[in-house]
């Protein structure tokens, strides 16, 4: 309790010991933080430092520009631009099955779908996020893999008809509308109703001879790049719906509201205002998702072949590929019996690699993000 | 325990004291002007408050009322770039002072704040924050001091049987009551009241009002309020504070009656406000 | 455009919002579905006599006296197959020169299918393998075995210009006329009484370890494994996490000191977990020499490094949202900055804070590359405690890869894998499922 006299001036000692004690706290606190900060710069240095070696060694020229990855050959060569290709092009494809899922379903989710029913796939979206990647590559190899293989035609028509259908289908319907602009009001009903006759027909015909060609195709080796495109593309999914949701709710209900009072549809209000407004954010979210894809080592170990090969086409997504990530993960367990060669040295390379991407992109998306932060409340171009 | 009329302080029930000592709880100012960067929020304020009496500080908002009552405690010392010039007294001493223990200040200096804040704890424990924060008090001690300060702040019959209770269980002007007595529990010689009862129902409202009356003469009390008709009730002193200036400073019923100032007359017959 | 194009394009904007929810979920269904449903059949299957010998043997499972009458009445059913084999045996110098070569090639592979059924037949050398110990101790195993032992593959190009298909035929053909023939439909007919299928519910292979490289057994010392690391990373990562959570909040103001310290923590989770495993191997076994090889300490430590940031981000924001009455309120009754953070701040920030404690448990639980350098190792006994500090270990997430792509006849054993996936898929969404139910419970304790 407070006593008679509760001394409000400190004594000159114990204002010291005060004052020494809140410094000594805070200086505590803030090495513990820089402690775990350290940790990054820790990572650069020891990966710098077991990969330069190898450049010091074998140089620039055939790790960058040659694809004969003979790492334990004799002689050896170390060429790992196929590796660099086997990396871009199943992230490519990863982006390409996860942006226009992802972005759908993001506006979905924040525009569309009623309170109960964004509730209820709330759930989804965080258990695809959690479950462990070595899970879909257990996936992709012993389920997606064999299913490839043995019906393998069957499997990319289906695929094909889900991606060109609804365009398909939109198509008809927009130009039949289109044709019947202009006619007389008897007519126009019947003019509309034959042009998406024709057109419909026309779009079956050509999906089911699409079908037909696509069910001869034989894919020799389930697990491929189309595999891994996809599976990593759903494993992305759940970043680029929850970042690019945030970034749409973030653009706010007062630029919707007055899209809507100007008589624009929801589509027209999304297209039009709501996604440029949340742009940044998507883009953040999308290099989120790639860095998500790239960094991914189970999946791709697991069911991308592990050919270190540019397949022919280079477009060819039904042949196996090599990516930076299965390739460390591969080698390491052999090349470590050999501290020192270029073998191991080489393996730092690749992740040294895969460390800059990543940084690269953490800096662009925190770019993107602070400059759409600052246009957001202090309103320059 | 029995309630006697006279209500005495919490310290004397648990440890002996001598009588209260009004110097200790006097509160002045001088030339006191508070700072946001650039921007003087109070300019140049001269006060001296009534020990153990209520004065209210009354002005529109964004006058700087809040601001100042704020100060006496040190609690600017939250905002960044808050700083002041002048001086600034409890019990003889500056508080904004070099060597200043702002940790015994803020424990004789109590705030009820303008929404109720309870910690999300018991009831018990809201009440036993502050007193535990010092220690050497037992468990019985602890129940003791709860008791009293719940009785203090007239609660204590609607919450008698569930001290274990989630605090935010209660209602608003509950609330509001307990973080009065979690400030009464400490002990302190000022109580500071920053629109204790905007954010309540008029019966509530009305709860807290008369409490503010029977503590009058135990406490320095500072309320701070937009509400006039509040300040009428239950003050003995009243300031008038606009746009950071002290434009009027008296005994309450004559400055409502016959204000000296011609901008106190308009605030308070509404002209603006 | 016309309004009904605008109208139509609104309409299958919403179709295709709708589309993309739905192939999400529908390939959540197609993923998690073979994990429940074949996973599910590592504990819950028809389990044959050779099982029940299996968990007696090994397990000291089960009652000796049940299991002898059980082994009495299937030698008895398996007695004809034994018999026709030696009448065979026996029968064989006698045939034909031209069919002996051939027989003798095809009745090789029949007696390696009979011992897998079987076990050891009558008159061999005790088995060195513990496979070759016992026979299918899984009904649908046993099936798959019966039908190789049935049917006879080959190619068939008599289709002149086609390419060449496989056919099957009856083996029982091949042995046509001889004393094997028999044996087949018996075989056929009676397999159950020889093997005796039973359902069983498998729970202790949650338990069991591993015989034999997971031909047997359970997985036990991989869920052993996962929990070790998960929780060491966790007893590591969270000092680190909530102390600077709580710098980065409170204390550290908003100078440049703290953007960069800011800069850091988001790259830190930006670091690919491959990239974590390889430094885990050089720092922190090469360097700090933690253990001399593989350890689950090195392991955990790694992984703390991966789950860090996802530790600041969830306490920070935790500590953010506490509404800044509570530390006016605390403050103004006289609390230094220090005790109201221990008092105040942080039992208000907890429901936060744990939520990110547990997801990313789930998260350790579930990575793998981290640890393939540092902690995992295919095959060993469950760790106690102690030996933790400088022993590698089995857990879920590496022998998941390790019994799908390196395994010796990892056909064999897809039930374990399986199991495997679903046994990690059910812990990871059970770690989920309580965050979320806790954050819900203390958030409501905290609106009163």
């Amino acid at each position: 309790m407070n006593k008679t006299g509760d001394s409000l001036i400190l004594s000159q000692a114990a204002s010291r010991f005060r004052r020494l004690a809140a410094a000594l706290m805070r200086g505590f606190l803030l090495l513990v933080t820089a402690l775990s900060m350290a940790a990054v710069l820790l990572i650069i240095l020891y990966i710098a430092r077991d990969a330069l070696p190898f450049f010091r060694l074998a140089g620039l020229k055939e790790f960058f520009a040659s694809t004969a990855w003979y790492p334990s050959g004799r002689p050896a060569s170390f060429g790992a631009l196929s590796i660099f290709f086997g990396s871009a092009i199943v992230t490519l494809g990863a982006m390409a099955v996860a942006i226009p899922l992802g972005l759908a379903a993001a506006l979905c989710l924040s525009d569309i779908l009623p309170f109960a029913v964004r509730q209820a796939v709330k759930p989804v979206i965080e258990a695809l996020a959690a479950i462990p990647s070595v899970a879909f590559g257990f996936f992709a190899l012993v389920v997606f893999a064999p299913l490839l293989q043995n019906n393998g035609g069957n499997v990319l028509t289906v695929m094909v008809w889900l991606i060109l259908l609804p365009p398909g289908l939109l198509l008809t319907y927009l130009t039949a509308e289109a044709s019947s602009r202009g006619i007389r009001e008897e007519v126009a009903p019947a003019v509309k109703w034959v042009m998406a006759g024709v057109l419909g027909w026309l779009l079956i015909r050509g999906l089911l001879a699409l079908a037909d060609r696509l069910g001869g195709v034989t894919i020799d080796s389930g697990a491929n790049a189309l595999n891994v495109s996809l599976i990593l593309g759903i494993m992305a999914l759940p970043t680029i719906v929850s970042v690019s949701e945030d970034a749409l709710q973030a653009a706010g209900r007062d630029l919707r509201e007055g899209s809507y009072a100007l008589g624009a549809t929801r589509a027209e209000t999304l297209l039009k205002v709501v996604i440029p407004a949340a742009s940044s954010g998507i883009v953040a979210a999308v290099i989120l998702g790639v860095m998500r894809a790239i960094g991914e080592t189970m999946v791709v170990w697991m069911a991308s072949g592990n050919a270190a090969q540019i397949p022919k086409p280079w477009f060819n997504v039904l042949s196996p590929v090599r990516t930076l990530t299965a390739t460390i993960a591969g080698d390491m367990g052999e090349a470590d019996q050999v501290l020192g060669s270029l073998r191991y040295h080489v393996l730092f390379a690749l992740a040294l690699i895969l460390l800059l991407l990543s940084f690269f992109a953490n800096l662009v998306s925190e770019w993107v993000l602070r400059r759409h932060r600052r246009r957001m409340s202090g309103g320059q171009k | 325990m029995n309630d006697s009329p006279v209500m005495t302080r919490i310290s004397e029930t648990v440890v002996p004291a001598t009588a209260a000592e009004p110097e200790r709880a006097h509160v002045a100012c001088r030339d006191f002007s508070i700072f946001y960067g650039q921007n003087e929020a109070v300019k140049g304020v001269t006060l001296e408050f009534s020990p153990l009496g209520v004065t209210a500080i009354i002005g529109p908002s964004g006058c700087g009322k809040s601001t100042f009552l704020r100060s006496i405690n040190r609690m600017n010392d939250l905002i960044p770039g808050c700083h002041t010039r002048g001086t600034l007294t409890f019990d003889g001493k500056d508080v904004c002072g070099p060597r200043i223990d702002v940790v015994t200040l803020r424990r004789r200096v109590g705030m009820v704040f303008q929404k109720p804040n309870p910690f999300p704890k018991s009831i018990f424990a809201n009440i036993a924050y502050g007193v535990r924060l010092e220690g050497g008090k037992n468990r019985d001690e602890l129940a003791e001091i709860v008791r009293l300060s719940l009785t203090r702040a007239g609660l204590w019959d609607e919450v008698k049987d569930r001290l274990g209770d989630n605090a935010l269980s209660l209602s608003g002007g509950q609330q509001q009551r307990l973080c009065l007595a979690r400030a009464l529990a400490v002990d302190p010689e000022v109580l500071l009241m920053d629109e204790p009862t905007s954010a309540l129902d008029p019966r509530a409202s009305a709860h807290i009002e008369d409490l503010i009356s029977e503590l009058r003469g135990q406490y320095t009390i500072l309320i701070v309020t937009h509400n006039m008709q509040q300040a009428a009730r239950v003050s003995d002193f009243t300031a008038f504070l606009y746009e950071g200036n002290l434009i009027e400073f008296g005994p309450t019923a004559p400055l409502f009656t016959t204000p000296r100032e011609k901008r106190t007359q308009d605030y308070i017959t509404g002209r603006f406000g | 455009m016309n309004l009904n194009s605008r109208k139509a394009l609104d309409r299958s904007l919403t179709g295709v919002g709708a589309l993309a929810i739905g192939l999400m979920s529908l390939s959540l269904v197609i993923l998690l579905g073979p994990f429940f449903i074949r996973g599910s059949q590592a504990f819950v299957f028809r389990a044959t006599v050779e099982h029940r010998r299996l968990m007696f043997t090994e397990f000291a499972r089960g009652g000796q006296d049940s299991l002898n009458k059980e082994l009495a009445a299937v030698k008895q059913a398996r007695a004809p197959v034994f018999a026709a084999m030696t009448r065979f045996e026996e029968e064989l110098p006698s045939l034909p020169l031209e069919r002996r070569g051939a027989l003798r090639k095809e009745y090789r592979e029949v007696q390696r299918l009979v011992r897998s059924l079987f076990g050891p037949l009558p008159g061999d050398d005790p088995p060195v393998l513990l496979r070759e110990v016992y026979g299918q101790t899984r009904w649908d195993r046993a099936l798959v075995k019966l039908d190789e032992l049935l049917h006879v593959q080959r190619w068939d190009y008599s289709r002149i210009g086609q390419m060449g298909r496989q056919v099957r035929d009856r083996r029982q053909n091949t042995f046509a006329g001889t004393a094997l023939e028999p044996l087949f439909p018996v075989l056929e007919g009676h397999l159950g009484e020889m093997l005796r299928p039973r359902l069983t519910f498998y729970w202790q292979f949650l338990i069991d370890e591993s015989r034999d490289a997971h031909f047997f057994g359970g997985i036990g010392p991989e869920i052993l494994g996962t929990f070790y690391l998960a929780f060491g990373a966790m007893l590591l990562a969270i000092p680190f996490g909530v102390i600077a959570a709580v710098y980065l909040s409170e204390f550290a103001g908003s100078g440049r000191l703290v953007s960069l310290l800011r800069v850091f923590v988001s790259t830190l989770a930006g670091v690919p977990s491959i990239v974590f495993g390889l430094f885990g191997l050089a720092f922190f076994i090469n360097t700090l020499h933690l253990s001399r090889s593989k350890s689950v300490l090195a392991g955990a430590a790694t992984l703390a490094l991966l789950i860090l940031p996802t530790i600041i981000r969830a306490a920070e924001e935790a500590i953010k949202a506490v509404p800044q009455t509570y530390r006016e309120a605390a403050l103004s009754l006289g609390a230094s900055p220090l005790r109201m953070v221990l008092t105040v701040l942080l039992p208000a920030a907890l429901p936060g804070i744990l939520t990110g404690i547990i997801i990313s448990i789930g998260r350790a639980a579930g990575e793998t590359a981290p640890i393939i350098f540092t902690a995992a190792v295919s095959v060993g006994q469950p760790l106690k405690l102690i030996e933790t500090l400088s022993q590698p270990t089995p857990a879920l997430s590496w022998n998941i890869y390790n019994l799908a792509t390196e395994h010796e006849a990892v056909g064999e054993i897809r039930h374990v894998q399986f199991g495997m996936v679903l046994t990690l898929v059910l812990l990871v969404l059970a770690l989920n499922l309580a965050a979320i139910l806790l954050r819900a419970r203390l958030a409501r304790r905290n609106r009163g």
